[in-house]
């Protein structure tokens, strides 16, 4: 292949630098184009890759009237950038250096382009070559050429010894002329044989062979002549030949797909890099390599949807949005808060606390979920110190506002005193625990024979007891057992009541649901659920069984 | 031998490919501040008692800068630490200086007050202090040497042990290569 030459290159690379960067007008601007000129290349330092001129924060306000005040001071926009680079490093300079080590970003992309136009140019070179040279040995060959390459040919006809046909002794004849050849090219390439007798004796051998090639060929062809072995040798042919273009195929198609999933995960990643930063915990290239789900647009856009439903009180709709950014982020502590503070709503202390519990467990300064958890334990649990605890932690974290402030209100009110803490509420337990058996309902849960197949090993089973005269309302009470095993013995008393000292008594609705997600709010195609037959149930009664038989859509 | 061209074409891809994932994973502002082991920036800072205190007045002494503001959640978690950590060095050679970003005085006077902070403290009223100091996440916290150089520098809430340690550091001109992380706000 013909070279480049390096002026040819230098050219190339001349080109592309001017091309890239045009000569601008020297005229003098003003100090607002000047200080706009340093502050576009500076970049916001709380911004997600915004410049110090396009960002409204006030950390660039600050940086605007620093480049500002240093311009009016005499300073050169490199000396200002140079003052910024000195506090933040190179960083902050949207544009990096041309100089040191930084110059090789500018410079890289060049080299990287000039190689990869060379690389094509010399593919596509290589590639007209190959396909000149395909067609140049499709061309016919010089006669003695063609008697060579015949008389050489692996896979020919073996001669029978013993056959006295003209055909066999045709074949004995090529046979011997060919082991001739073969030595010949030996004794030629070992040097015993001078250029000018090698030539000679290869013609005559050529000959020869030319005669018998043809004497074979003018014979009657044979009915039984073997077609297995040649055509055996014919696909072999083929394969040899088409392995190449196989490949070649499948090199196109492969270098296609990356191509194409390189761009597209570029695009993704640029476009997710430019954009204002959502939080301080939010990454420079959003949740793209970075496993941060919680900051997906999807996950974003469900959250505001759910806490919109929240504030207009929608909240089936707010469940199903918070169900979908848990579903995409388990662990995002806002929307287990949200759920803790939906369940409170519906009367669900111990769900909420879950919830609440299982947001702090993420993040454990999480105001909302102090809150809610506070909350729950002073007003629902009536554990007073518990409540305490969690609301001075979280006054502790806030800043002076009305937030604060009715923090110190609700602080105010809890009694120093009395409730339950959870010593008392363990011993309470047990009390009820050993409550006679009249305060309890009591039966087997079993599942349907056609419904046993579909049962998630991981569901969880809600036993849920509704106030008899309607299977709508909140609950009285609720127990849940992590992955059941079935049939199933269950009770249901005292212990198990929502709301603290609400009695356990009377005709109750009794429901079950196996829940997939083991949330008690959702409800998930799937999910099975079943309920007493002969509803209401008085409390005390057992054998309240129950048979799972439906599935919800 | 078109596998072992395959296997060349990955073996100069995959390195790019992963220098890229590396590139946009990281977080910039991590990278090590210049301002470790050079000299600390000299300020003059009007403290809320309304005294003005000037850095070089601090020379010859271990200093700790915490920058901070009363609205961000990492500097109240680490309040009561750092007073506590000053209660435990104020005898020695050492000095603590707080310096509220993008605050008011009110606020700033009141989240004083309520954490019973008494080492000094004071206002960055044109953001050029934390300029200066190339802040972007607070808490802040910077530990210089008695000759004025910057020993280590810490981004985020930091907790009482750390400061005493770093301070002693510090008294002794150690300079610590990597910077601390901890949570924290980005300043607005």
């Amino acid at each position: 292949m013909k070279t480049m030459s390096p002026s040819t290159l230098f050219a190339i690379f001349a080109l592309l630098v001017l091309f890239v960067h045009p000569l601008h007008a020297a005229t003098a601007p003003d100090l607002d184009d000047q200080t706009r000129a340093v502050a576009t290349e500076l970049r916001c330092v709380v911004c997600q890759n915004l410049s110090v001129a396009d960002s409204p924060s006030e950390m660039a306000q600050q940086m605007r009237a620093i480049v500002r005040e240093q311009l009016q001071a005499g300073k050169s926009p490199d000396e200002i950038k140079a003052f910024f680079v000195s506090k933040y490093g190179e960083w902050v300079l949207l544009k990096p250096k041309t100089t040191g080590f930084s110059a090789l970003l500018w410079i890289l992309p060049y080299v990287v382009l000039v190689l990869g136009v060379s690389a094509a140019l010399w593919f596509v070179r290589r590639w007209v070559a190959r396909k000149k040279n395909a067609e140049q040995s499709a061309a016919p060959a010089p006669v003695s050429q063609q008697i060579r390459a015949e008389l050489l040919r692996k896979n020919v006809e073996e001669p029978d010894l013993e056959d006295a046909s003209a055909k066999a002794q045709l074949l004995r004849e090529r046979a011997r002329l060919r082991n001739e050849l073969i030595d010949l090219d030996f004794d030629f390439q070992s040097g015993k044989l001078s250029e000018s007798d090698y030539t000679g004796l290869k013609q005559e051998i050529e000959t020869k062979a030319g005669t018998v090639i043809q004497q074979l060929g003018s014979l009657p062809p044979e009915p039984a002549a073997k077609p297995a072995p040649a055509g055996k040798s014919r696909a072999r042919d083929v394969k040899v030949n088409a392995n190449p273009s196989q490949f070649r195929r499948w090199q196109i198609i492969a270098g296609g797909t990356f191509l194409m999933l390189f761009g597209l995960a570029l695009g993704v990643m640029l476009t997710k890099s430019v954009r204002p930063r959502e939080s301080e915990n939010d990454t420079m290239t959003g949740d793209f390599l970075t496993g941060t789900n919680s900051s997906s647009v999807e996950v974003r856009a469900a959250l505001n949807e759910g806490k919109q439903a929240f504030g207009n009180q929608d909240f089936p709709k707010a469940i199903e949005a918070f169900k979908k950014v848990l579903a995409a982020d388990p662990n995002n502590p806002e929307a287990h808060s949200y759920m803790g503070f939906i369940l409170v709503q519906a009367g669900h202390g111990d769900g909420a606390l879950m919830a609440f519990d299982k947001a702090l467990s993420q993040a454990p300064n999480f105001p909302m979920a102090l809150w809610g958890k506070g909350m729950v334990l002073y007003q629902d649990k009536k554990d007073f110190a518990g409540a305490r605890q969690i609301l001075e932690r979280l006054l502790n974290m806030l800043p002076a506002g009305e937030q604060r402030n009715e923090i110190v209100k609700v602080l105010a009110e809890i009694p120093t005193t009395g409730g339950n803490s959870t010593q008392s509420a363990a011993t309470e337990k047990t009390q009820t625990a050993a409550a006679p058996s009249s305060a309890q309902i009591s039966g087997k849960i079993t599942i349907d024979a056609k419904l046993k197949a579909n049962v998630d090993p991981n569901a969880a089973l809600f036993i849920i007891a509704r106030p008899g005269g309607g299977a709508g309302g909140p609950p009285l009470a609720v127990k849940k057992i992590d992955k059941p095993v079935f049939p199933l013995t269950y009770s249901l008393s005292q212990e198990n009541v929502m709301m603290q000292g609400t009695p356990f008594t009377g005709k109750i609705n009794l429901t079950v649901r196996l829940d997939k997600d083991g949330n008690p709010v959702t409800r998930t195609p799937g999910d099975m659920t079943g309920e007493y037959k002969k509803n209401p149930a008085e409390v005390g009664t057992k054998n309240v069984d129950v048979v799972i038989d439906q599935v919800m859509q | 031998m078109p596998w072992r061209r395959l296997a060349i074409t990955i073996f100069v891809i995959a390195p790019v490919l992963a220098l890229l994932a590396y590139g946009f994973r990281r977080d910039s502002r991590y990278i090590v501040s210049p301002l470790i082991a050079k000299p600390a920036t000299p300020f003059t800072v009007t403290l809320f008692d309304g005294r003005k205190l000037t850095l070089d007045d601090l020379r010859g002494k271990a200093i700790f800068i915490n920058f901070w503001a009363s609205w961000c959640l990492p500097c109240r978690e680490e309040a009561r630490d750092l007073e506590a950590a000053w209660q435990k060095v104020k005898d020695k050679n050492m000095v603590f200086l707080g310096v509220a970003l993008q605050d008011t005085d009110k606020n700033s006077s009141e989240f004083l007050k309520e954490f019973n902070v008494s080492y000094p403290n004071g206002k960055d009223e044109s953001g050029k202090i934390g300029v200066d100091y190339g802040t972007w996440g607070i808490p802040e916290s910077f530990f210089i040497d008695p000759q004025g150089r910057i020993t280590y520098k810490h981004v985020g809430g930091i907790r009482a042990a750390l400061v005493i340690a770093k301070l002693e550091e510090a008294a002794k001109g150690i300079v610590s290569a990597q910077e601390g992380k901890g949570d924290y706000s980005a300043v607005r």
